[in-house]
């Protein structure tokens, strides 16, 4: 087994625009031509040389503006329509939700349609009859399940559709725009039961304007304009890079030099360990982000419990009245310990006229041991980055204690009765780092009852 | 290769959407299915008041039965072909926003048509043993070849409902076209009429070229005359039977990536 989900190389389509001559393309026309292959006369291409490959179990979002190419690269994907040229491969099965119940049909029952639907996305009836509850339950409509297709109002329709979909288990699962259909409850239900395919290893490729998802979502995002990748990497990057060109576009404001916005080829923020990535439109720029202790010096290693800040100095190209500044702290593995901005909470801007110093203060980094990074950012409140310095600060926390997650609350252990513990030294009892690591893994496990 | 194998694939598929399109068919309708029995009953009590009492005809006696074993044939053939030009256009929801083959709706057209085909077969078959009981036939064990004539012939019109569903994507007007030949067909397949008895030399040539002729020659041998289809009708069914599917097979292939654009 490949470990791609999904690969392509040098796609292109070009869609057939029919001339008028051709348009109720008639067979003596054709024959008159001797031609059945119909040379259309002209054709545009939706989607030019697009290369990238999405891992197993990865989230991938795809983003743009309208007609820019994202739904036919996705309909490409499913297998929906073949590539003019370049290739296409999908490992895996594949269930694509481009429009939820388009298999139904609406003088059968709900029932019946269920099994169709089913056998369509690729499962036997055996399979279907297996998850026949789920889907029901899933739904949420278990009492028109008998009724025939027609009576059904469209969110029942909808909800319908989304049930079978998902109950497929694909490998791949293609979402076009879908999650904003249905009332909130559904929609809330429908975000869960994705974000519970992704934690279950299922690959997901999204089409979406709503961005705040590919944001929360998704591992990795491309951002296509024209049928032509612009950027491919990390979502919120992308995302932000996006909202720069689609206000550019709009207000066209001016552009620094520095941080530099150009987008670079693929990366994988995960893998890479040290690097910096920055980046924004430079009217305001975060000239030094550090890591201090209560007397202002720079930090690289932090003991736990130990006050900290984070200390910004802010450098203004041009003066803003929208502004907001946030700080996020992130486990070496990805996982975020904990995000926050200025307007979460609730602090309004005024100004922002002269270079000055922004002071994030910490009485206590309750944090375990570990690898973690900082990034530092000064955004609009939309999200248009002005400065955005992702793992800006790379920092250790060193601890004595071998405890495992991300958080150290305070605590302390009490004992009552007839129990008894005797205190040694953890400096002395010198375990190699190897069994160190074999005793942590062993207590795993215990943590879960 | 390909094709028989996507098929093969999803063979439950084509069985469920035959199901469905009967089961939609007759939902809501008072007789439901007994309408498949009905049509052929009342069709052949029409033949039957119309050519004994009105033309009593006695060149082919009985006239009706003779008329009835040619005309389910044809029929089948007709509706199967006709129904298939819209299959794929009626169905561009699947098509465009699926993931779905595409080779299964012609199929599924054939399949449903196939169903009904069969299912006025009792009717037949009464039809036949209520005139051997008269005593204007005898009953010969032919008929139990008429399974294998079916067999061949919903072949044939598979491969014809494959290319004509495909192509009428790209043509639309094939659809009108099949419309008109169909009611010509009628009249240049010897349904109404024996072969032989047509006193035109290029005329019978001609029918002898129309690919329906074995067809509906082998049924009337087996159910009517009782006797073996002839050594060239047999083997012209095969041949076209197989032609045809590899006609269908050949250009549904050709047609198949560019229908998701062009519907």
């Amino acid at each position: 087994m490949s470990d791609y989900a999904i690969a392509l190389t040098n796609v292109s389509k070009s869609y057939r625009l029919w001339g008028r001559g051709s348009q109720f393309a008639t067979l003596k026309s054709a024959l008159l031509k001797r031609d059945l292959a119909l040379t259309p006369e002209t054709s545009i291409e939706a989607v030019r040389d697009v290369s990238f490959a999405v891992d197993r179990g990865e989230a991938f979002g795809i983003i743009g503006r309208n007609g820019s190419g994202k739904s036919t690269l996705l309909k490409l994907i499913s297998g929906i329509l073949k590539p003019t040229s370049g290739s296409v491969r999908v490992n895996g099965r594949v269930a694509a939700l481009i429009e939820l119940g388009a298999g139904f049909h609406p003088e059968i029952t709900g029932r019946e349609n269920i099994y169709i639907n089913g056998i369509m996305l690729g499962l036997s009836r055996r399979e279907i009859e297996a998850r026949f509850e789920q889907i029901v339950a899933f739904s949420g409509i278990p009492e028109f399940i008998d009724q025939p297709v027609k009576t059904y109002s469209s969110g029942m329709y909808v909800r319908l559709g989304f049930a079978v979909a998902v109950h497929v288990d694909p490998d791949v699962l293609l979402i076009d725009e879908v999650l904003s259909v249905g009332d909130e409850e559904f929609s809330a239900k429908c975000v869960a039961k994705i974000q519970e395919m992704k934690y279950r290893g299922v690959t997901l490729v999204f089409v979406t304007h709503q961005l705040d998802q590919v944001r929360n979502l998704c591992d990795r995002a491309l951002w296509i304009d024209h049928g032509e990748p612009e950027t491919i990497g990390d979502p919120v990057r992308v995302v932000d890079a996006y909202l720069q060109a689609v206000s550019s576009t709009q207000t066209a404001p001016p552009r620094a030099t520095e941080p530099d916005v150009k987008v670079l080829a693929e990366e994988r923020p995960r893998d890479d360990a040290g690097e910096e990535e920055r980046w924004g439109s430079g009217e305001i720029v975060l000239s030094r982000v550090a890591l201090v202790d209560s007397r202002g010096d720079e930090l690289v290693a932090v003991g736990p419990g130990t006050p900290v800040a984070i200390d910004m100095d802010v450098l203004v190209r041009v003066p803003q009245d929208d502004f907001v500044f946030g700080i996020g702290i992130y486990h070496a593995d990805g996982t975020c310990v904990y995000g926050t901005n200025t307007d979460l909470e609730g602090l309004m801007p005024e100004r922002l006229e002269t270079n000055g110093r922004v002071r994030f203060v910490m009485p206590a980094l309750d944090l375990v041991a570990g690898t973690y990074r900082i990034d530092a950012a000064i955004h609009t409140r939309n999200g248009r980055a002005f400065d955005y310095r992702r793992g800006v600060i790379r920092f250790v926390v060193g601890s004595r204690v071998h405890d495992i997650g991300v958080y150290r609350p305070k605590h302390q252990w009490k004992f009552d009765g007839g129990i008894a513990f005797r205190e040694i030294d953890l400096e002395q009892r010198n375990v190699p780092i190897e069994v160190a690591e074999a005793m942590r893994e062993a207590r795993k496990p215990k943590l879960k009852t | 290769m390909d094709e028989l194998r996507i098929l093969y694939r999803y063979r439950q598929l084509i069985a469920a959407l035959t199901a469905r399109d009967l089961k939609a068919r007759y939902r809501g309708s008072i007789l439901g299915f007994f309408w498949s029995l009905a049509n052929p009953l009342l069709l052949l009590a029409v033949y039957t008041l119309v050519f004994t009492f009105f033309f009593p005809s006695n060149l082919i006696h009985p006239y009706p039965l003779f008329l009835f074993a040619g005309i389910l044939p044809w029929t089948f053939f007709s509706a199967a072909v006709l129904e298939s030009t819209t299959s794929i256009s009626s169905n561009a929801g699947l098509i465009k926003k699926v993931m779905f083959p595409a080779e299964a709706l012609p199929l599924v057209t054939v399949a449903s048509h196939l169903v009904h085909f069969a299912l006025a077969m009792p009717v037949l078959l009464v039809a036949t043993a209520g005139f051997a009981l008269h005593g204007d036939i005898t009953i010969s064990g032919t008929i139990l070849l008429v399974p294998f004539l079916m067999i061949l012939q919903t072949l044939f019109v598979a491969g014809i409902a494959m290319t004509v569903s495909s192509a009428s994507v790209l043509f639309r007007d094939l659809r009108d076209i099949l419309t008109n030949l169909m009611q010509l067909g009628f009249f240049v397949t010897p349904i109404l009429y024996l072969v032989d008895r047509v006193a035109s030399r290029p005329l019978r040539a001609l029918l002898r070229l129309n690919p329906m002729t074995p067809f509906i020659v082998s049924y009337q041998d087996v159910i009517f005359f009782g006797h073996l289809p002839g050594l060239a009708d047999t083997l012209l069914m095969i041949a076209y039977a197989f032609v045809s599917v590899a006609m269908g097979i050949m250009v549904f292939g050709r047609l198949r990536d560019t229908l998701a654009e062009a519907i």
